[in-house]
């Protein structure tokens, strides 16, 4: 909970905050839309009483309602993680510039992110699958992708080529995605 | 694998006459290029043949990628003059499985992640799901978590010395480093059941309380750690062949370092004394004596270097654990049903190869709505596009063995 | 080393166990994989309706089996041996060599390194120097499939590891045996729900001998190579006909 950190992340990123910065335990988070991302991570990374800039994770996230895009970041300028989250991404094409001009290092998270939800990360040099085949088609992590249920109908059944790439034919009719306001 | 993939857009031979290539090509030969035109830009950019260059595949089955890892190298002649790592041969689909799984079942799944450093990967999820409950864990587990996890380190470097003395040639250190890890593994199968995927954390605590088996193996252990520990790296520290193929190779310096957003052994060893347990504390490290092994050369000596004295301090932070253990519980009660209120929480600890964390979103069910589980192994791996190019190949492998992934956590 | 039934009994197996009885020892009862129908003396044949090579002539197939200059005695049913080997399509009555050979490839089996996850780091535990799988004859772990006998499947299978692991075992010479070691391999393990994981190998290769466990122990797998090693004795031969699954019959 450091609020020199939350002074300091108002009066600087003041007007491209979506939402008030939130802090609990040892974690502080600020929201911005997609297209500020490139910004707002140089100026962290960059900018001497910020200096973050040790890139600790991407993730992707599928609310159900929105796609998110969240980085950690790390800075030895404050006792607490700083959480970006890039939100507001759409369910349909969700795209986000990618850092990966700053860290060379996000490339391949970047490349997971695509790989389970679809997210376009526009910048990476390298945007493939990484975990699934490249022919896959669909993306395993978004909520409207269900686990099969039964081995028998699992696409393990013996085929060469195994790859489910549309909903399983168990999955229960009425059954909606979770939606969540992260 | 039903019908001979197309050529690609490299070289387009002629069909061949040959019936063993023909019959080669009719059963799908593996080829490493793909066989559709490169889609992205640096797809182009790998797969274009310059002159006198080759692909070789280091395919998913070889001695030396540390699990399933398939490279395809651009060689010129002996020389990597690029390389592209394809991963996801032991992608098992973790984040999506503890989505639909409890809290407490969710910890089981993420042991077999790095499976040498089990309990470095339950540790970020059930300090998540504590975050998230708010749940005070007792001191005497604190203790115990922290006992067990260093026995783990060492565990877990024991192995990188053996690793990385095979993957240079040595066969004899694996050997050492299996005695090692045998032992430890035995120590914590008494303490928690189970060799290798201990499963032992749980929010709030752990499993159980230290009992006597335990505390002897490791009574009798400690007493000779250390003489055994040096033994071991003696052979591999006076190797004249061994430190004269490390030193120098792979050098990393601290841009690079952070550019390719490392953590752990592999940062501080291009001389960045980052540790997260002293930098970030978690757990009661801020009660423990330990010092930070840095080194400022980034080459692959230093990074064996540093992790040798990373076993050391280990060695003093488990004699402090064991003088200093408190008494009480070892697990917090809590229910068996949990459901945390709506929110985020992450979680990060300094495991032997860099940060392991958890990034938790729980949407009030009993079940967790995202579980985003960071792994060293995955982030450090792309440094071997970094690292790699311009060396024999036999240098590159030691360069990748320096950087100690492990496929369980690179895939998920 | 003849397991007789009644040192076997402390080994947490059943008294059905077949490997118990090693059917080379003399005056044995015959093998547990007899089945009690009154036909007794017909081949048990599992015909391989699910995986073909992709050159009919490989593996032999469509050659005739090797039979010794006793093919008039092979062939005349009456002078079928009570112990019917469910390897019968091939019809060949053993001898003395074949009995040497399966002895020498049984204390010579050398593994593959084909070790996908965690179970392949109990894989290494029980090569060195603890748990000694040298003492067994299985120390060189060949890196070329076409240098090595067993295939021990040790970690998770996933959908797409599944392919080169299949190509790897297709690569391997006949005579060959294929372990799936931990409950990923057995059946899925705890991975059977995920959407990238092939729930047991059995599901695109014959496999012989499970050994289950998360991991299992050092000993586990020895124990499992050592029943591979029984099984080597008692089946004399390669088999054309074996089909992806347990290469255990449906009846026993």
């Amino acid at each position: 909970m450091d609020a020199a950190l939350k002074r300091r992340l108002e009066a600087r990123f003041g007007d491209r905050l979506t939402a008030p910065v939130y802090q609990r335990h040892d974690e502080t988070e600020i929201r911005i839309g997609p297209g500020d991302v490139p910004d707002v991570c140089r100026t962290l990374h960059d900018d001497a009483d910020f200096r973050f800039i040790l890139l600790a994770d991407v993730a992707g996230v599928d609310t159900g309602e929105v796609m998110q895009v969240v980085y950690h970041l790390w800075s030895d300028t404050s006792p607490d993680w700083l959480r970006v989250v890039a939100d507001g991404l759409s369910r349909d094409d969700p795209r986000v510039p990618s850092i990966t001009f700053l860290w060379q290092g996000a490339e391949w998270m970047e490349r997971e992110a695509y790989d389970m939800f679809g997210i376009t990360f526009e910048g990476n040099r390298d945007l493939r699958r990484i975990y699934m085949p490249p022919d896959y088609q669909s993306f395993p992590l978004r909520k409207d992708f269900f686990l099969p249920d039964d081995a028998a109908r699992s696409p393990g059944a013996g085929v060469r080529h195994m790859e489910q790439s549309h909903t399983p034919r168990n999955a229960r009719p009425g059954e909606t995605m979770r939606k969540v306001r992260a | 694998m039903t019908a001979a993939p197309p050529r690609g857009h490299l070289h387009q031979e002629p069909p061949s006459d040959d019936p063993r290539v023909q019959l080669d090509e009719a059963a799908g030969v593996f080829e490493p290029v793909p066989p559709y035109p490169p889609r992205t830009e640096r797809e182009a950019e790998f797969y274009t043949l310059g002159d006198g260059e080759m692909f070789i595949n280091m395919g998913p089955q070889h001695p030396s990628t540390h699990g399933v890892l398939r490279i395809v190298l651009k060689l010129d002649g002996e020389n990597v003059v690029d390389l592209d790592p394809v991963l996801g041969y032991l992608h098992r689909g973790v984040e999506k499985l503890c989505e639909n799984a409890d809290y407490h079942h969710s910890i089981a799944y993420l042991d077999p992640l790095e499976y040498i450093a089990s309990l470095f990967c339950e540790w970020p999820g059930v300090l998540a799901f504590e975050k998230l409950l708010d749940v005070q864990v007792p001191r005497r587990a604190e203790y115990i978590r922290v006992l067990c996890t260093e026995l783990n380190r060492i565990l877990s470097h024991s192995m990188f010395i053996g690793w990385m003395a095979l993957d240079l040639g040595g066969l004899t250190p694996i050997l050492y480093g299996l005695i090692e890890r045998d032992e430890i593994a035995e120590m914590l199968a008494a303490l928690t059941g189970q060799r290798l995927l201990y499963n032992y954390l749980r929010i709030g605590g752990v499993n159980g309380d230290i009992n006597h088996e335990f505390m002897s193996r490791l009574g009798d252990w400690m007493s000779r750690a250390t003489t055994q520990i040096e033994a071991n790296t003696t052979l591999l520290n006076e190797n004249e062949i061994f430190v004269r193929r490390m030193r120098g190779l792979g050098k990393m310096d601290k841009e690079t370092a952070f550019r390719m957003a490392m953590t752990g052994p592999n940062l501080r060893a291009s001389g960045v004394p980052l540790d997260f347990r002293r930098a970030h504390p978690y757990s009661v490290f801020p009660e423990l004596e330990f010092d930070i092994p840095t080194r400022e050369e980034g080459d692959c000596l230093a990074r064996y270097l540093v992790r040798i004295d990373e076993i050391k301090q280990s060695l003093r932070i488990i004699d402090q654990c064991i003088h200093n253990m408190p008494d009480g519980p070892v697990t917090a009660k809590l229910p068996r049903l949990l459901r945390p209120r709506p929110g985020r929480a992450y979680a990060a600890v300094e495991g032997p190869r860099g940060q392991y964390a958890a990034y938790v979103i729980s949407d009030g069910t009993d079940q967790p709505f995202r579980m985003r589980i960071h792994d060293p192994s995955f982030v450090h791996l792309q440094a071997v596009g970094v690292l790699m190019p311009g060396h024999l190949i036999a240098d590159a492998m030691a360069v990748m063995a320096s950087l100690d992934p492990i496929m369980g956590g690179v895939d998920k | 080393m003849a397991l007789s039934r009644k040192s076997g009994a402390g080994l947490g197996v059943g008294p059905d166990d077949a490997t118990q009885v090693s059917s080379d020892a003399p005056a044995n009862e015959p093998s547990a994989l007899v089945v009690n129908t009154t036909a007794v003396g017909q081949p048990i044949v599992v015909s391989n309706t699910l995986w073909q090579s992709v050159d009919p002539n490989a593996y032999q197939g469509n050659l005739e089996p090797e039979v010794t200059h006793l093919r008039e005695l092979a062939n005349d049913p009456s002078s079928r041996r009570d112990d019917a080997r469910w390897s019968g399509a091939l019809e060949v009555i053993p001898t003395k060599a074949d009995y040497v050979l399966d002895l020498i490839r049984a204390n010579s089996l050398w593994p593959l390194l084909s070790g996908l996850a965690c179970c392949a780091m109990e894989m290494m535990s029980s090569a060195t120097s603890r748990n000694d799988m040298d003492r067994w004859g299985m120390f060189p772990f060949r890196a070329s499939p076409r240098q090595a006998d067993v295939l021990i499947v040790a970690g998770t299978l996933t959908t797409k590891m599944a392919g080169p692991l299949v190509r790897l075992w297709e690569q391997m010479p006949e005579p060959k045996w294929c372990v799936a070691m931990g409950d990923c391999t057995c059946s899925g393990g705890r991975y059977k729900r995920s959407y990238s994981t092939v729930e047991g190998i059995d599901r695109v290769m014959p496999v012989d001998v499970y050994v289950p466990g998360c991991p299992p122990r050092p000993e586990g797998l020895i124990y499992g190579m050592m029943k591979l090693q029984q099984l080597v004795k008692d089946r004399r031969g390669h088999w054309p006909d074996r089909a992806i699954g347990p290469t255990v019959p449906a009846d026993v």
